[in-house]
């Protein structure tokens, strides 16, 4: 009896399982292509036909980390950018979303607004004005000014994605706290920012790999002391030759430690996108 | 722990307002609450009891008026200070939080110490029977052990005033009716002064010493449950209070008489003029010489049966003890005696009374 009203269930888990893999081929396929080529040597990759079988090799490795193009020293400022701009943005973005969400604030529909109005301009649109404002607050090519031009597009995307999450908690979760004698700031600090952690891992893990991603106003508003890893892949591109397989592992260095965040704020992004699903818990 | 005599716990509202942008949602509250009663705030959605209760517990500012708790004034002081604990309707559990964290956490707030949050918890928890719960968090209870949950984390604090906004709404018919005794009772152990806010007129009748009726933005009565139903004050109070609430027939006071359209009904010393009849359904009987009447609808309710009757435009709802069924569209008449009546004005919509009516009992 079981086994008949069973095999329906088992059929869809095998058709969603052979669906899922073939999604997730698709996806990590450029991947998987960058880890084939960066095994290869130089020779290799460009051989027609494409070898099938080869003798893997580490050294593309250690040529885009330690050659004379290597890419180490941008990966040390990749990650004090995408850092320093993500700790910004979280201590900045948590109280001003909750003002947002909770004070009532003259202006805000007003300020709602104005927050927004920087996401709806084209970036490139902006690489030119903040060229000319770095230079002439000689802030190009410095840590100051690439993060400070981070912070225009990761705070208004932060604040936002924050106020949804801290929407989402009834108010009278806070006035129960205040009835309990709990201040204002007791009460985010013990009833708020406790549920919304998911919604913080979530922002900060958005928040960080766009400042890592982030290419075009690296390219141009940064220089030879602010080099990304973004900007610095393309010391195996030259006029000449194309360092196929060097710039296959510089770019499977750059992409772990987005992938180690990943795998690491995975509970936590599940966490976020899942709250409201407490029962009772009263959400309107 | 400290045990009380029930001498704090007074409450006086006098003349508070509040607006909301233009709308007025309290045009002058006033209210005394003694020391140790339960008290209801009874009222539709809208009228006002909800804000009345959250100017109470000082979530909301008052733009006149003042309030007063125990002789001193708190009219501006914060939620914090005022020593009142409250039952939200969706409870406003921490949902991050344990049981034990979440009724210890306004004695962790009072900084409270460790071992002592721990004992009182315990002793709270084990008045509401939720003690064996205390690890679970309140995503993993039913509506009712939550509910619960809320009590506990109200009483561990030995406040001086309880505030409970519709506290039995959230749960199921059967529940309710249990949670309303277990609430009478709690009251009558701890003898804390209780504020309860309802829409349920059943759930204020049953469970309140006195109760305030409310609509937009107004008291329209303040009594014991059985005074308000028995003697409601104006023709609003009357049309909320009872289920179904009691009809109201407009008549024509002439000389001692009521007159009805095809019948009349002796009043000694009624007034004269233009009328409102109110008569509950239950005083309400069929008979050969009566007000005229088609009916239109009857409703058996298992131990009584609710006739709906049509009498010259006006529907009169009567509940009689015979369940016998009556075919719709009968042609019947209605008859009741003027010791169950009251009368109102329909200009000014208050109650009328008079010498006989005064004296009767």
């Amino acid at each position: 009896m079981s086994s008949t009203r069973r095999r329906p269930a088992t059929l869809r888990r095998v058709i969603l399982t052979v669906a899922a893999a073939l999604i997730l081929f698709i996806w990590a396929f450029p991947v998987l292509w960058a880890v084939v080529v960066s095994l290869k040597s130089e020779s290799e990759v460009l051989a027609y036909p494409p070898s099938v079988i080869f003798e893997p090799t580490l050294r593309n490795f250690r040529d885009a980390l330690t050659g004379n193009l290597s890419i180490a020293s941008s990966l040390m400022t990749s990650i004090i950018l995408a850092t320093a701009t993500t700790v910004l943005t979280i201590i900045l973005a948590v109280p001003a979303a909750y003002a947002f969400a909770r004070l009532r604030l003259p202006a805000r529909q007003g300020l709602g607004f104005y927050t927004l109005v920087t996401q709806m301009i084209p970036p490139v649109g902006l690489v030119i004005p903040y060229y000319l404002i770095l230079n002439r607050v000689g802030l190009l090519d410095t840590y100051t000014g690439m993060i400070t031009v981070y912070l225009t597009f990761s705070l208004p995307f932060a604040i936002w994605l924050m106020v949804s999450y801290l929407e989402d908690i009834p108010r009278e979760m806070e006035e129960a706290a205040y009835l309990d004698k709990a201040s204002r700031l007791q009460a985010l600090w013990h009833v708020i920012l406790p549920q919304i952690r998911g919604g913080i891992g979530v922002t900060t893990v958005f928040v960080f790999l766009n400042a890592w991603n982030e290419f075009l106003f690296a390219v141009q508003l940064g220089g030879n002391r602010i080099r990304p890893v973004t900007v610095a892949m393309h010391n195996f591109v030259s006029i000449e030759q194309t360092l196929w397989a060097k710039l296959a592992a510089a770019a499977l260095v750059a992409m772990l430690p987005v992938i180690v965040i990943g795998i690491l704020a995975q509970r936590q992004i599940v966490k976020g996108l899942t709250v409201g699903a407490v029962k009772g818990g009263g959400r309107r | 722990m400290t045990t009380r005599a029930i001498t704090q716990g007074e409450v006086i509202l006098e003349g508070i307002v509040k607006n909301y942008g233009t709308f007025r949602a309290l045009k002058g509250i006033d209210l005394r609450i003694a020391p140790g009663e339960f008290f209801a705030l009874l009222g539709p959605s809208g009228s006002g009891k909800s804000t009345t209760l959250r100017v109470i517990a000082g979530l909301e500012v008052p733009d006149a008026g003042r309030m007063l708790v125990d002789g001193t004034e708190m009219t501006f002081a914060p939620p914090g200070e005022r020593n009142v604990a409250m039952v939200f309707q969706n409870y406003a559990l921490y949902p991050h939080m344990t049981l034990e964290q979440n009724i210890g956490f306004p004695l962790k707030m009072d900084g409270v110490p460790k071992a002592e949050i721990a004992a009182r918890v315990q002793d709270a928890a084990r008045k509401v029977r939720i003690d064996h719960l205390l690890a679970r968090r309140p995503g993993q209870l039913s509506g009712g052990q939550q509910q619960r949950t809320a009590l506990a984390r109200a009483i561990v604090r030995e406040p001086r005033l309880f505030l409970l906004d519709e506290p039995l709404s959230n749960l199921d018919a059967q529940l309710r009716l249990e949670t309303r005794i277990e609430l009478k009772r709690l009251h009558a152990s701890l003898g804390v002064t209780t504020i309860y806010v309802t829409h349920d007129q059943e759930e204020a009748m049953t469970i309140a010493d006195r109760m305030a009726v409310f609509r937009d933005g107004e008291i329209m009565q303040i009594g014991a449950p059985a005074e308000v139903f028995g003697r409601p004050d104006t023709l609003d109070v009357a049309a909320f209070i009872g289920s179904p609430p009691m009809n109201l027939i407009p008549a024509r006071i002439e000389g001692g008489e009521a007159h009805f359209p095809g019948w009349r009904l002796a009043l000694p010393g009624a007034p004269a003029g233009d009328v409102v009849v109110g008569v509950r359904p239950g005083r309400i009987r069929l008979a050969d010489d009566g007000l005229p009447g088609k009916l239109l609808l009857s409703e058996n309710l298992g131990e009584a049966m609710l006739l709906n009757v049509d009498v010259d435009g006006t529907l009169v709802k009567l509940r009689l003890p015979d369940v016998s069924p009556i075919a719709e569209g009968t042609a019947v008449r209605l008859a009741f005696d003027g010791s169950d009546i009251l009368l109102f004005d329909p200009e000014t919509r208050r109650r009328l009374d008079w010498p006989e009516m005064e004296s009767r009992p």
